[in-house]
């Protein structure tokens, strides 16, 4: 529901419940007015009539146009009581309304005579009023109702626009481009208020990227030239003639630098892949890198005393990056027939919806879910670093592919299914960011 | 060859040039892009090995001035930022390949070859020694007229050591080569051991000289002083 709709609703509610309340109101003070009127009118007339009856002058059936009698009574009251009935009355049988009629009873002494004065009047009766009131609550609420739906959007659209503008300088914001939001000063208190916030925020995540990127940059950067001296000084040491137990020695630390060089190379592409660095807007075939990668891999499957069957749908058409697609099918090729036994079996399945890997082996000893954590390897395999599956994880993430482990039947099954349609939503949003890429190439 | 080496590490500078000297290259090292400017205007080279990060700028620089200048050396870069976008940058601008560091000599020297091969030597396609002859275009080997048949793995691993004679080939090296940045699954000197032994016994069967060795604990070695 739109903020809008939301103030709208209320506002209808409010006066909803204030309109028969204050129509309640009106009715009972119109109606007390009135009465108040009459009464006093009539109070009036009874003490004229006595003046004149004390004058000694008869008093007629009419006296300023109300009704009023005048006769001796036994009783006598203090001269300032009015007695004050109404009720209401029917003269004429072919009307249907009733009348009310107020009177008002005095009495008085006069020449020592005690008399009782009553005078009558009609006045608008309560129900009367209602109808009158009725009809204009009707047209009251009507337009009022009219009016704010019909203005309630304009009114929206000037009051809340800043408030439409952050949002929308939020949603095409890209941390990528590292450009800081900028917002225009408004005169509502709370949107500069949300201004200065969001900006606030915006500006410290735009700082943090960059200083996360200069700093794995700088390491990867750092790191890489260090081994590269010690790997080509352990090179040229080789050259020399090396004695048996110092060849051993020389093979450790080769082995110890290549596998830095590895940890420090997935890394790093971890965070470039958390960087969103490459995003991708153009298929590849699929079909075709996975049979190159197949038949790399042949040599490898036989030494290793394995069967592997294939069968690979052609022009399979996905959204992913070039540089990604060797390392993804690398890696769960090469895993497969790494975690894998003598005379065991490997089998791919490329179809346009999805990839599936089986291949045999031992029964995982961790939770599946944590299959694809950093640095979580089988313990059977101390030679690898224990990234490769996390690599491949962050890849599926980043394409929206749904990735998916399970042990079955003595089988270790991959498959990663493809979105069905690769004119994704997100990518929408994206427009600005890879235009940026593309630019930056 | 002559060789022309931007490198501003000095450490990492002087093994390179100490390898390439032993592989028969003339090198020179220029630590800066100013410096590599003077020398290329002045002298000129078969080939430059280029990194980008350096004291004075971009090395792409020197990619541009080449170009500008219309020098026809070939160029190898060399990067530690394992970037892309510098890799695509880098061979857009002209680079003929690109190599991230840390690498192995014996793959830098290989990758020399290559373009070298391809722009000085009109594209020869052709790399002998002895009995052994190889077609790079359509990946035959033959050894003594005769065909061997090999998977594509084995005759990358035979032309990397025919490229990289007598020098010591390390496991990590091989499998790099063979297998690239990240197989980290496939660190397995297994399979090393396993190409080797068949490239070894695939050109015995067509009694050629068996030059491959072992060189204990640190990996093989093309040998051509064997018989």
């Amino acid at each position: 529901m739109k903020i809008v709709d939301r103030f709208t609703l209320w506002f209808l509610g409010v006066t909803m419940l204030i309109i028969p309340i204050n129509s309640i109101i009106t009715y009972q003070s119109i109606k007390g007015e009135i009465d108040r009127a009459a009464v006093e009118r009539l109070k009036h007339v009874n003490i004229r009539a006595a003046e004149q009856l004390g004058r000694g002058e008869a008093v007629g059936e009419f006296m300023q146009g109300c009704r009023i009698k005048a006769a001796p009574s036994d009783s006598t009251m203090p001269a300032d009581f009015f007695l004050i009935s109404d009720r209401n009355v029917k003269h004429d049988p072919n009307m249907e309304d009733y009348d009310r009629k107020i009177t008002v009873a005095s009495w008085h002494m006069i020449n020592g005579t005690s008399y009782k004065i009553i005078s009558g009047d009609y006045v608008t009766r309560s129900e009367q009023i209602l109808t009158g009131l009725r009809t204009s609550i009707l047209w009251k609420l009507a337009i009022l109702i009219g009016l704010i739906v019909l203005t309630a959007r304009l009114a929206s659209r000037l009051v809340l626009a800043p408030f439409y503008n952050t949002l929308k300088k939020l949603q095409h914001f890209n941390l990528r481009s590292r450009t800081k939001l900028d917002f225009k000063p408004t005169r509502t208190k709370e949107f500069n208020e949300l201004n200065k916030f969001v900006g606030k925020m915006t500006d410290k995540a735009v700082d943090d990227y960059i200083s996360l990127k200069e700093f794995s940059e700088n390491a990867s950067h750092e790191l890489q030239t260090p081994l590269a001296i010690i790997r080509s000084k352990l090179e040229l040491m080789s050259e020399y003639n090396i004695e048996g137990e110092q060849a051993i020695l020389i093979s450790d630390m080769q082995n110890a630098v290549d596998r830095l060089t590895k940890i420090n190379k997935s890394l790093v592409l971890l965070a470039r892949l958390e960087n969103n660095e490459f995003e991708c807007r153009e298929l590849l075939d699929f079909s075709r890198y996975a049979r190159e990668t197949v038949n790399t891999f042949c040599d490898l499957v036989t030494i290793k005393g394995l069967t592997m069957d294939y069968r690979i749908e052609e022009k399979v058409e996905v959204k992913l990056h070039t540089a990604l697609v060797d390392i993804l099918l690398n890696n769960l090729i090469g895993n497969a027939i790494r975690h894998n036994y003598a005379g065991g079996h490997i089998s791919v399945e490329l179809t346009s919806r999805r990839l599936v890997i089986a291949n045999t082996g031992l029964e995982p000893q961790g939770p599946p879910e944590e299959m694809f954590q950093r640095f979580r390897k089988g313990a059977k395999c101390q030679s690898s670093v224990g990234i490769g599956l996390s690599i491949v994880k962050q890849i599926c993430d980043m394409n929206n592919f749904t990735i998916e482990y399970r042990f079955k039947t003595g089988h270790h099954i991959i498959s990663i299914d493809f979105p069905a349609t690769f004119t994704s939503s997100k990518l929408l949003q994206n427009d600005a960011r890879s235009l940026h890429e593309k630019t930056q190439l | 060859m002559k060789v022309l080496l931007i490198e501003d590490n000095v450490e990492l500078a002087s093994s390179i040039s100490a390898f390439l000297a032993r592989e028969g290259y003339i090198c020179e090292v220029s630590y800066n892009i100013r410096d590599a400017q003077d020398k290329l205007i002045s002298f000129p080279y078969d080939c430059v090995l280029l990194d980008i990060m350096l004291p004075d700028g971009n090395g792409l620089e020197i990619l541009r001035f080449m170009r500008q200048e219309r020098m026809q050396s070939s160029i190898l870069i060399l990067s530690a930022k394992n970037s892309l976008d510098d890799k695509i940058i880098g061979l857009e601008e002209g680079a003929d390949d690109y190599l991230t560091k840390p690498f192995h000599m014996p793959e830098l020297n290989a990758r020399l070859r290559a373009i070298y091969r391809r722009k000085t030597l009109g594209g020869s396609n052709i790399i002998a020694f002895n009995e052994i002859t190889l077609n790079i275009d359509t990946f035959e080997a033959w050894v003594n007229g005769m065909l061997l048949d090999m998977t594509r793995k084995e005759f990358d691993l035979l032309m990397y050591f025919m490229v990289n004679k007598n020098r010591v080939l390390s496991r990590q090296s091989i499998a790099a080569h063979l297998w690239g940045d990240y197989t980290d699954n496939l660190n397995n000197f297994d399979f090393v051991y396993q190409h080797v032994k068949n490239i070894r016994k695939k050109i015995s069967s067509a009694n050629g000289t068996d030059y491959i060795g072992t060189v204990y604990g640190l990996g093989y070695k093309f040998n051509t002083s064997r018989q």
